[in-house]
């Protein structure tokens, strides 16, 4: 329908409407993602990325790709907003200013591979053209052989689960993988994580690894400290540095957990926070 | 009765490259729900038992038949996902599988100290997924079938490596680390295909080398390569982007450092030999110049730096976690040289570098696990208190270094010679320093073991633990691995002489 | 939360039309947009729904930690069983039409294709209530002034 109109725009010699209408989305993304980039409120944060995952559905909508929408929409603006939502509240509310120095690194790498994007342009198949070679191959090999092969009306699905079954096999099991990976970090009641390694024989390390604690006083406060994506681990030989930043990781995780213990043995307690979440959504 | 059985080995035959992959999946599935620790033990075990007689099987096959090819679902590639396997990584899978098994092994006694009883089953779930992750990104002939694999096997290995928590917290901000570098790396592969479907119009890895063959040397095909290659680098612990690693082998429980040391890696260089060289028209300027001015020289970067900083670690684990990265700048310096010689040389290193490296973080496991040592400070008297632990350390650490007789030697020796023939002499003299810079290293842990005395605690000496059986078989049997296959090395030489010839017959 | 009167009857009203939708939307996926990985997610944003309104701990009670478990297993394995069940009768991993044979008419595929799919949504949707249980049993107080 849409390629249609698109056609007949072309035709007319005129910018086709979907190009202004993918334009304007994508500048749309642009401004939320800087916007991501600069806001410190985390919850805006989490908001703004839903908003980033809508707008991107509806910019796949016009690309004609609705499966692809419709995951993006309900992954990304739906489920995944509302676990970020639930993660944050573990942290803080607020993320610590990252210093310029910290953020040169990843903004080098965003800069580089940008660069090296626009650099393979000139090379590029033209937006849409159906000589290209994707348009040409396996690609639409599938549109016409799923016909007679699978005899599914939606040949994304023909694809997904049967021509490439495989790979959404391999897709489930990551999903499972990080479903197991919860429950092996955080166990579903929020009772994980005290349990400590023992040496077997006699231990007589002279300087013992930092450990589980629980930290008893009321000034632990969870303390967030944002890092940067691709933020490399501080070199191996300020290793005091490590220890401070895994003593902040193990002071997080315990204050995280105090209340989530007296949570067991308060009914009460346990539905507080439920009311402002579902206010929220 | 006769005929059925013929039936099923020919069956078995055809189908090995799928089941050794599904099989795993399968068993890491059902072990995540299994309550008995034991139970769950020992479905690993039988698992990578069958895995690693299936990739015998495959081996086996490759070298009488040469290529196998398995069109997944029954639909023919490029519509359909091949699994392919020739020369190259035939070898890989039956490392990953018998490095599998030997780990499995050991796991028994090092898993009951140090997880969480109850976590125990879907521990090993968790491995048996990357233990299948990485058999499934070797065994496959699909580009982005290999992301999607390389993803089942990073996350899976980002939960084990945090699971080292319960023994120093440390492991939580190693595997976020991890976590954060493995995305990025695994994005910036996952684009680089995208650029290659692109150029091509094809995912499967045969039609793309053919297509790319065919057409125009282009920009897009050049930012593909820069994109895989830099994806994969952060995979394979390439120089400047091994950051990730020392901390997550360090704080990793001693189990899966030793696992990831000897086949995560490996399994991503291989996946670097796969995309350059047979994917790729390696005869292109750009690759010839990539190859020769950026994986040769960060290879050689890497093995100074990294060798540096090993010398001046304190904690073992990191030291041979920076030797890691170090023996990756050998083997991406045998992949930069390009020739015959230099992909045989650099393919042996991985080889026999995985059973080197997976011998030491063994023993240092089993150090862990009678006296909970991890520094070097405390490694004294160990080849009195642990004298068969640190025998398998002794020959594995002599391997490290290249010592004549260990399989270390082997191919090192070959690296120089094929650097020698290449006239690189400034890679000889680099192989050269940095094996001196190994014995620096390797010959500090082992003069705090052997030269100095019992250690003693409130004036009374250690007594003398030896680690369990079943940890001291898994360690000896590797480390006289890397004797058997340094004195007789003709099968790894073999081996790798039929992988290299896959990679040049691939350069025409 | 008893106040909020109209939230709960809402919500009660809702929670069964959303798995619907979400069930159409799998069964529905061989025709148009949609299938099991968005039927799991729109599954398990029924349960973190319930959790929102009625609290985690009646909601673990109607969807208890255990089933997720099972139910995250059951997924994967429905997936690979589907191949295996191909593999025993004869033909390739994950080739559907060996499940039925019909000479005109590819009715394998839509078996295999919904099978699949079903441990898609299976894992899903499982794993999506999975993590949602447990930030959620970890989450703090939150103090008024928070909001």
């Amino acid at each position: 329908m849409l390629n249609l109109i698109n056609a007949a725009a072309a035709q007319a010699g005129n910018v086709p409407p979907t190009l202004i209408i993918d334009i304007c989305l994508m500048a749309m993304l642009v401004v939320v993602a800087f916007a991501i980039v600069r806001i410190r409120s985390l919850f805006a944060i989490v908001m703004l990325q839903g908003v980033y995952s809508l707008l991107s559905a509806a910019w796949f909508v016009s690309l004609d790709a609705v499966d692809v929408a419709f995951t993006e929409s309900a992954v990304g603006a739906g489920i995944s907003t509302v676990l970020m939502l639930s993660a944050m509240l573990l942290t803080d509310r607020k993320s610590a200013p990252v210093p310029v120095k910290k953020a040169l690194g990843p903004l080098m790498v965003c800069v580089l591979a940008g660069a090296a994007m626009f650099y393979a342009i000139p090379d590029m198949p033209a937006f849409g053209d159906p000589d290209s070679p994707a348009n040409t191959g396996p690609g639409m090999e599938y549109m016409t052989a799923s016909v007679k092969q699978v005899e599914v009306p939606n040949v994304v699905t023909a694809v997904l689960a049967s021509y490439r079954g495989y790979d959404t096999m391999a897709e489930t099991v990551v999903i499972f993988m990080a479903g197991l990976g919860v429950l092996l970090l955080l166990g579903l009641n929020g009772n994980a994580g005290f349990w400590q390694a023992k040496v077997q024989g006699q231990n007589i390390c002279t300087q013992a690894a930092p450990r589980a604690r629980i930290l008893t006083s009321p000034s632990d406060k969870p303390n967030t400290e944002p890092r940067a994506p691709g933020d490399p681990e501080p070199s191996s030989k300020n290793t005091s540095v490590k220890k401070v930043a895994a003593k902040k990781t193990a002071a997080r995780k315990t204050a995280a957990k105090k209340p989530a213990t007296k949570r067991t043995t308060s009914k009460k307690a346990a539905k507080k926070p439920a009311k402002p979440k579902g206010e929220a959504s | 009765m006769f005929n059925i059985l013929a039936l099923s080995q020919a069956w078995l035959t055809n189908e090995a490259p799928v089941a050794i992959v599904v099989l795993p999946l399968i068993m890491g599935a059902v072990c995540a729900l299994l309550p008995k620790e034991r139970l769950a033990w020992f479905c690993v075990l039988i698992t990578t038992l069958i895995c690693t007689g299936l990739s015998f099987l495959i081996l086996r096959d490759v070298m009488a038949n040469g290529t196998i090819s398995y069109a997944l679902g029954g639909w023919d590639p490029p519509l359909g996902i091949e699994y392919r396997v020739d020369g190259l990584n035939a070898p890989v899978l039956m490392l990953i599988s018998v490095i599998g098994v030997i780990c499995t092994l050991y796991a028994l006694r090092s898993v009951s100290a140090e997880i969480e009883p109850k976590k125990r089953g879907p521990f090993y779930g968790a491995f048996m997924i990357a233990f299948a992750g990485l058999l499934g990104m070797v065994v496959t002939g699909d580009a982005f079938n290999v992301f999607v694999f390389l993803e089942v096997s990073s996350i899976s290995t980002y939960v084990l490596v945090a699971m080292g928590a319960s023994r120093d917290r440390r492991a939580l901000n190693a595997a976020y680390n991890y976590l954060i570098l493995g995305s990025i790396g695994a994005t910036f592969f996952v684009i680089g295909v995208g650029f290659l479907y692109m150029q091509t119009g094809t995912l499967n890895m045969a039609d793309i080398a053919r297509i790319l063959a065919e057409s125009p040397e282009s920009r897009v095909t050049q930012v593909a390569f820069a994109f895989i290659v830099v994806g994969l680098g952060l995979k394979l612990a390439m120089f400047p982007l091994h950051l990730w690693l020392p901390g997550a082998y360090a704080y990793a429980p001693s189990f899966v450092t030793a696992f990831l040391a000897a086949t995560a890696t490996k399994a991503a260089l291989y996946l670097l030999f796969r995309f350059v060289f047979t994917i790729f028209d390696p005869t292109a300027d750009f690759i010839i110049s990539a190859l020769t001015w950026l994986l040769a020289v960060l290879g050689v970067i890497g093995m100074f730096f990294a060798s540096f900083q090993a010398i001046f670690q304190s904690d073992a684990r990191r030291l041979l976690a920076f030797s890691s990265v170090a023996q990756v700048g050998y083997m991406l310096l045998g992949v930069g040289i390009g020739t015959m010689a230099g992909v045989t040389a650099g393919y042996v290193h991985l080889l026999g570098h995985a059973m080197t490296k997976g011998a030491l973080f063994l023993c240092l496991g089993a150090i862990w696990y009678q006296f909970g040592i991890t520094r070097i400070s405390d490694f004294k008297g160990l080849g009195k208190t642990m004298p068969w632990t640190m025998g398998a350390f002794t020959i594995a650490g002599i391997s490290l270094i290249g010592v004549p007789g260990t399989v270390g030697f082997v191919s090192k020796f070959a690296l120089l010679t094929a650097a020698a023939d290449k006239g690189w002499w400034w890679a000889v003299a680099a192989i050269m320093f940095t094996s001196i810079l190994a014995l620096i290293y390797i010959g500090r842990m082992l003069e705090a073991a052997w030269l100095q005395d019992r250690p003693k605690v409130d004036g009374v000496d250690v007594a003398t633990r030896e680690a369990p059986a079943s940890m001291l078989i898994a360690m000896w049997t590797l480390a006289i691995a890397c004797v058997v296959f340094g004195v007789n090395a003709s099968w790894p030489l073999e081996l790798a002489g039929r992988a290299a010839s896959v990679i040049m017959g691939g350069a025409g | 939360m008893n106040s909020h009167l109209i939230l709960r009857t809402v919500s009660k009203f809702l929670i069964p039309l959303i798995v619907v939708y979400g069930l159409y939307v799998h069964f529905h996926g061989d025709f148009g947009p949609g299938g099991g990985f968005q039927a799991g997610v729109i599954v398990a944003a029924a349960v973190v729904l319930y959790a929102l309104i009625f609290g985690l701990d009646a909601c673990k009670v109607a969807v208890p930690p255990s089933w997720i478990r099972i139910g995250m297993t059951t997924g994967v394995l429905l997936y690979v069983g589907t191949g295996v069940v191909t593999w025993l009768l004869g033909g390739a991993f994950l080739d559907y039409d060996v499940l039925r044979n019909n000479p005109d008419h590819p009715a394998g595929q839509h078996l295999g294709i919904i099978l699949v799919e079903l441990g898609v949504l299976f894992t899903v949707a499982t794993v999506m209530v999975a993590i949602f249980y447990a930030f959620g049993s970890r989450t703090p107080d939150i103090s008024d002034e928070d909001w």
